[in-house]
């Protein structure tokens, strides 16, 4: 984040854009009508009725929530920097969570499945996903060599495979490799099939990440690397990379959290992972939107540990080269 | 790197290398492998589900495991997507198919049918406060029904059902193209019909009783006018294996013949499906 040297006032204790900031908020209210919601029933000793209070209800409501949104505003400006941005995520997050209060989810049944999903539908979508990552690393990583070589055959097989499945769908990708193959006389089963074409889509996109990772290196490296004797085998192995790969490793872990949900896709074919235990196990009872919420969550929850794990890589590797330098 | 590579490379050998199997003639696959895999899906209770012990359960499971039994195998669950499995073409990942199929004339270029097991009507459904009073009255309305299913065809009014004993019916309720709205589950469609009459659908046409299961779980759904056909649902097997064909048949006239059909369709539904309607 960049610290800003100039101090000023802070925006949201101007009286004028507090004042304007209320008039909006009170207006979006206002359209909204929360008249009857949970709001007006907290304002029934003023209003009456909330059903039957019309537009005074409506305007008291509306005037009620802006002003105590306003005051919220106003209130977290006086924190500092990192507690305020903290409090307004917390907010944030209990807003959204609130929401899912209209759905009249049952708990019970919840907790009674949260376990098979976790240690079948997480499981799994884990193990697919890692297995994918890995394998897509070393695709990625041999197009990436391919595509810079000088070798007419390997640019050509490499930028005709990065061409070709970064311009096909995954979710048809999914079904290609799962009904194509046996056609072919290969019978494939349904994990084997989303982790070749899990790899398969993202080694490619993650072919050009590794390109313009190992271009990053400056040339010169490359000049003196050759001019010293070495091959093109030791000067990728022993030079090159080395200083490309802490480049290379953050996208790759972005790459993992984005694919974590994509694997999502290969519920289709009937492997068991998290969503498509959210699409099954509900529907005996007919409670599927207690599962997909549930599910939602533990993406979430799982994102937020990935994004910590990623921000530990970052600067790791920039740690490492600051030493260096 | 190279001690990576070869890692990956094993990794990717073995995860190929125990996966698939070559196809080969089905019934002596199952003989030989003591096992027979059936197909099966999630999402239609009280045909097939997972029980809070999450095993499966249901009509169709009961039937499936029947079926290992008198084979003197075990049995084993596959999850395909529906529309996977009536492509036909399944190349040895699953046996048999013990899935509520209806045997229409374009399921059986692609798949064989060894018999019939039960029959179930097939109904509209509306909205609890709806106002029609007949099915009659959802022509030109938006109709909800399962991507490639006997539901979809009949709305498209391009349904032949193949098998004997099969009651004949007519298109009572037409709607345009446009207005056949696909839903990947029965359940999908339930829960837009739900959200009130019209909203996003005006009825849907499924199999009685999943209606009859969803009503039961409160959704506020009410059946209209009478069946609008019966859907004769039969065990599916892969094309060219006539040995394994004939097998099942004589086996299916079996259960019919000692009661074991009308015995479990008691079970889950209450009535006895296994007859064909008059």
């Amino acid at each position: 984040m960049y610290t800003d040297t100039v101090i000023e006032e802070k925006l949201v204790h101007k009286p004028k854009f507090l004042g304007i900031f209320l008039g909006v908020v009170f207006v979006i209210l206002f359209a909204l009508n929360l008249a009857d919601t949970i709001f007006g029933h907290f304002l029934t000793p003023v209003i009456g009725d909330p059903a039957q209070s019309g537009l005074y209800g409506r305007f008291a409501v509306a005037l009620v929530l802006g002003i105590l949104f306003t005051l919220n505003i106003f209130a977290i400006g006086f924190l500092p920097t990192p507690i305020q941005s903290l409090v307004v995520w917390l907010e944030l997050a209990v807003f959204f969570v609130s929401g899912f209060h209209i759905f009249n989810l049952s708990l019970e049944f919840i907790q009674s499945q949260l376990w098979f999903l976790l240690s079948r539908g997480l499981f799994t979508t884990i193990y697919v996903s890692a297995i994918s990552i890995v394998l897509a690393f070393i695709v990625a990583m041999v197009g990436a060599i391919a595509k810079l070589s000088g070798n007419g055959f390997a640019h050509g097989i490499a930028s005709f495979y990065t061409s070709l499945f970064r311009a096909l769908p995954l979710l048809l990708l999914i079904y290609l490799v799962y009904l194509g193959l046996p056609q072919m006389g290969y019978v494939i089963d349904a994990v084997p099939a989303g982790i070749l074409a899990l790899t398969l889509n993202y080694g490619a996109f993650m072919t050009e990440v590794f390109r313009a990772g190992i271009e990053s290196i400056p040339p010169g490296q490359w000049e003196a690397s050759r001019s010293l004797g070495f091959t093109f085998g030791p000067t990728m192995r022993r030079i090159i990379l080395p200083q490309a790969i802490p480049v290379i490793i953050p996208p790759t872990g972005n790459s993992f959290i984005s694919m974590l949900k994509d694997s999502s896709l290969i519920s289709v074919i009937g492997v068991w992972e998290l969503m498509f235990l959210a699409r099954t196990l509900g529907q005996k009872t007919f409670q599927h939107m207690e599962m997909l919420i549930t599910v939602a969550m533990i993406y979430w929850a799982l994102t937020i540990v990935m994004e910590a794990i990623q921000r530990r890589l970052e600067s790791h590797y920039r740690t490492v080269k600051v030493n260096k330098a | 790197m190279k001690q990576l590579f070869k890692l990956a490379m094993v990794v990717l050998i073995i995860a190929i290398g125990t996966s698939g199997a070559w196809a080969g003639e089905n019934l002596d696959r199952v003989m030989n492998n003591k096992v027979l895999v059936a197909s099966t899906y999630g999402g239609w209770p009280p045909q097939s589900f997972l029980n809070d012990n999450k095993e499966w359960d249901g009509f169709d499971i009961s039937v499936a495991r029947e079926i290992a039994k008198r084979l003197g195998v075990k049995i084993k669950f596959e999850t395909p997507e529906w529309d996977i499995l009536t492509a036909g073409n399944w190349h040895g990942r699953w046996d048999i198919s013990v899935g509520s199929m209806t045997p229409t004339k374009a399921r059986a270029k692609k798949l064989s049918f060894p018999g019939v097991y039960y029959y179930t009507p097939a109904g509209f459904v509306v909205h609890k406060d709806a106002k029609y009073k007949d099915k009659t009255e959802l022509n030109g309305k938006r109709i909800g029904a399962t991507t490639a299913t006997v539901f979809e065809n009949y709305m498209k009014k391009d349904l032949v059902i193949d098998a004997e004993g099969a009651p004949a019916f007519v298109y009572d309720v037409t709607t345009t193209a446009k207005n056949i709205k696909s839903y990947k589950d029965s359940n999908t469609a339930f829960d837009d019909l739900r959200l009130g009459d019209g909203v996003r659908l005006d009825g849907v046409l499924s199999s009685v009783p999943t209606i009859q299961e969803a009503i039961k779980n409160g959704y506020p759904l009410r059946i209209i006018g009478a069946p609008a056909f019966y859907e004769p649902l039969a065990v599916a097997i892969d094309k060219g294996d006539q040995e394994f064909h004939d097998k099942l048949a004589a086996m299916i006239k079996e259960l019919h013949a000692d009661g074991t059909l009308s015995a479990l369709s008691k079970k889950w539904y209450g009535v006895d499906y296994t007859k064909a309607a008059k």
